[in-house]
Order: structure tokens, then C-alpha cells, then sequence
């Protein structure tokens, strides 16, 4: 399948059912505390992210925390 | 035909005449008159475009020796 | 009635030429009140463009004095200043760019009980803070008190900003919720800043606040502008405000400010 992946195109094959936590991992994200996912503008519940599904033509953002000033 | 404002603008350098301008025009009523007087060269090649840019009604525009008369209508 | 000297029609005639401000958006300027917390990394952009600008009085938030650990991206304190009050190595350098403004200074930590009582007063606010305790705290408080704020973070090459006009447009918790885990937070190791960064994402903030006072363009309201500085890729990502957001959703949760944990992995110093 292929996603937008924050904002970049992205071919995803070998994966069936692809949470949003699965992507995570995947991107080997270390924190994922640290990030806060939306899913086609919307914000995903931190509880939910392995239930909830990535499909072909979805927009994912990974907006990371950050707090240097 | 007297413009309801006059300001000499001679000797006043680029972009300084313009910020003069603009700050008269703003303290005036719509339909208004505004005439000043600027330099030959960077003056008069870029203060009455800006103006006229900015919506402005630029009236007339006379060379009297090294400098020039532009009388501005404010929109 | 507009009414500049002409000191200040010469001074801010960059301003005055231009369309969108004017000698309106000038005046505007010189009757607004701003306030920047953090005297750090993004204050320091901040407050010296402000400055500049002939905000007519500006308001500077920080409790630390300045270290030579600072000095690599703090650009508003000088090694002369080493162990002064940010706030007042700030102001100081604030009143020399432009002694037409009013400084006042907070030597302070902004906490849920004082915070409310500071930014009454003022029109926008600026976070340039280092923890995400502040941050959030600052969030709440605007919102709470309806008053437009811009958002800003920077790590390592990274920065991000967000623009909020509090029951218009999304807030920070919207987005971001809670903040993360301390255990998660990068540790000092990873906490490293490219000194450069740190203006290159407050001068966008102080962009925001100047275009908020004197209306000019369009705000970064619903958008986090997020930058990677390593490869200069810059991206604008949509967010939305959230009908179920604890602050300013449709049912809030939260109705007092929380007093967070402000540890930080000291990355102000």
C-alpha cells in the first residue's frame, strides 16, 4: 500500500494489518511518547494506537513533542 | 488649484519621503489633496509609483527646476 | 490620528513603507504590550526583534541568571553578563536597541498560581520556555484567559511553532494532550541544540507577533510549522481544533491550572 507518510510518499509492502503502532515501530520511532500521531487530520488516542488501522492512501503525521527553548 | 496639504519633501532621501508621505496621507480624509515637493533622480522615480501602488490618485506631476511638484489625491 | 516624530518615522520607516503596516500597523506596534517567557535560546530573538520593532511595552519572564553554557545560541546575553539576571541582561540590551520601549522584567518561574496575574495586561504572548510543564501551563493559562499566544520548541536541528487565537483556532493540548513522560524526555545527552536554530525558529515567532498586532497576513493558527534544520526542510502540518480537547473542546475536563513538573533537562543552561 502506499501512505503519506509526514507529508512524503510511502510504499509499504509484506505488511498486512498495519496499526498505528505497528508503524511506529516500524519508522523505529524510540519514543513514541514523544510523538503525538495524526491519522487524516486527526488525532489518534494514545490508547488506541494498536487497534487502529493504517490502509492504503491514509495521511499519517508524527507531530513530535518538543520543549528546548 | 491648492491641495489641502503641502509638505516639502526636498532633501528628505528615499525611503524617508515615501514613510513622510504615507504618514500625511494617513492623518487625511478620503478625496483629500496632498502636495509635495521632491527631488530629481531616486525621488521622483519611486515615491509617486509607491503612492499610486498603495490605491492613491497621483494628480499632476511638474518639473520647476531640479525639482518636481506632484500633487496626490488620497483614495 | 496617527502622531510619529520624526525620529520615529525615520527609525521605523521599513515599517511604514510597507502595505500591510503602515504608519497604522506602526502606532498599533507602539501601543501594544507583548510578553516573552524564557530568556533562552528563543527568547533572546524574540525580545531583540520586538525591540526593534517599537512593540510599545514588552514583558520578559525568566528566573535564571545567565551561564556561559547560554552564550552558544542566547544571543541577547553577552559574556560580560555571566552571572547577571536574564531579565536584566535582556532588558538591557532591549532599551539600547530601542529606548522608546518599556520593559518590564520577571525574575520569576511561572507557576499555576502566578501565572494568571502576569500575562492580564497583555495582548499576545510568546513561549520560549524549556520544559514541558511551562508549556503547557502557558497553553492553559491563555486559553483559559482567551488571550492569542504563539507555541515554540526546538531540538537538536528541529524546531516547530504554532500560533493560537484562543476559541478560533486550535490550542496545544489539541494536538499534544499531556505532556509526554518525564522517563521519555530525551536525556541531557540528547538534548544538544545547533545554536542557530534557536533564531531561526523565535524570529518566526516574533514574525507571528508582529503580523497579530498589526493584522498583517495570516497566522500559523491551525498549523504547526515544523522545521528540520539538517537537511533545511520546512513543513507545514494542518491540525485541527478537537471537539473533545480537555481545554477548549466542547466538554472541558480541565478547569484550574495543573502545577506540572517543570524538571527540564536543563536545557536552557
Amino acid at each position: 500500500m502506499e501512505i503519506r507518510l509526514n507529508g512524503e510518499s510511502r510504499f509499504i509492502d509484506k505488511v498486512t494489518n498495519l496499526s498505528v503502532a505497528g508503524l511506529l515501530e516500524m519508522e523505529q520511532v524510540a519514543s513514541p511518547e514523544m510523538v503525538a500521531v495524526q491519522l487524516n487530520g486527526e488525532i489518534v488516542d494514545r490508547g488506541t494506537y494498536q487497534n487502529t488501522m493504517i490502509v492504503d492512501r491514509n495521511e499519517v503525521d508524527f507531530l513530535y513533542f518538543m520543549a528546548g527553548g | 488649484m491648492k491641495a489641502d496639504r503641502f509638505e516639502d519633501l526636498s532633501g528628505v532621501r528615499c525611503p524617508l519621503n515615501y514613510a513622510k508621505t504615507k504618514m500625511l496621507l494617513s492623518n487625511m480624509e478620503s478625496g483629500q489633496t496632498l502636495e509635495i515637493i521632491l527631488d530629481d533622480g531616486p525621488p521622483i522615480r519611486n515615491v509617486p509609483g509607491s503612492v499610486q501602488q498603495e490605491g492613491h490618485v497621483i494628480l499632476c506631476q511638474e518639473k520647476q527646476g531640479d525639482q518636481w511638484n506632484v500633487v496626490i489625491k488620497k483614495v | 490620528m496617527v502622531q510619529l516624530t520624526d525620529t520615529q518615522l525615520d527609525r521605523y520607516s521599513r515599517h511604514i513603507i510597507l502595505q500591510e503596516v503602515g504608519p497604522e500597523g506602526q502606532e498599533k506596534l507602539m501601543n501594544a504590550r507583548v510578553l516573552v517567557i524564557g530568556a533562552g535560546g528563543l527568547g533572546s530573538p524574540i525580545a531583540l526583534y520586538l525591540a526593534a520593532a517599537g512593540v510599545g511595552c514588552i514583558g520578559i519572564v525568566d528566573a535564571d541568571v545567565v551561564e556561559i553554557s547560554n552564550l552558544q545560541r542566547q544571543v541577547i546575553h553577552f559574556s560580560s553578563d555571566m552571572q547577571r539576571p536574564k531579565v536584566e541582561s535582556a532588558a538591557e540590551k532591549m532599551r539600547a536597541i530601542n529606548p522608546d520601549i518599556e520593559v518590564n522584567t520577571y525574575k520569576i518561574y511561572l507557576n499555576a498560581s502566578n501565572i494568571q496575574e502576569i500575562i492580564s495586561g497583555y495582548d499576545f504572548v510568546l513561549d520560549g520556555t524549556d520544559n514541558f510543564a511551562t508549556k503547557f501551563l502557558i497553553n492553559d493559562a491563555c486559553v483559559m484567559a482567551g488571550l492569542p499566544f504563539s507555541h515554540g520548541g526546538i531540538l537538536r536541528f528541529d524546531g516547530q511553532t504554532m500560533t493560537v487565537l484562543p476559541g478560533h483556532s486550535s490550542c496545544y493540548r489539541c494536538s499534544f494532550r499531556q505532556p509526554p513522560p518525564p522517563d521519555a524526555v530525551p536525556s541531557c545527552s540528547q538534548a544538544g541544540v545547533l545554536g542557530a536554530i534557536a533564531g531561526m525558529l523565535g524570529t518566526i515567532q516574533a514574525a507571528e507577533a508582529l503580523k497579530f498586532i498589526t493584522g498583517a497576513g495570516t497566522l500559523l493558527t491551525d498549523t504547526l510549522l515544523t522545521f528540520d534544520a539538517k537537511n533545511m526542510h520546512f513543513r507545514r502540518v494542518s491540525l485541527k481544533k478537537r471537539s473533545d480537547c480537555p481545554l477548549c473542546g466542547e466538554n472541558p475536563t480541565l478547569h484550574e491550572l495543573e502545577e506540572g513538573d517543570r524538571a527540564t533537562c536543563d536545557l536552557s543552561a
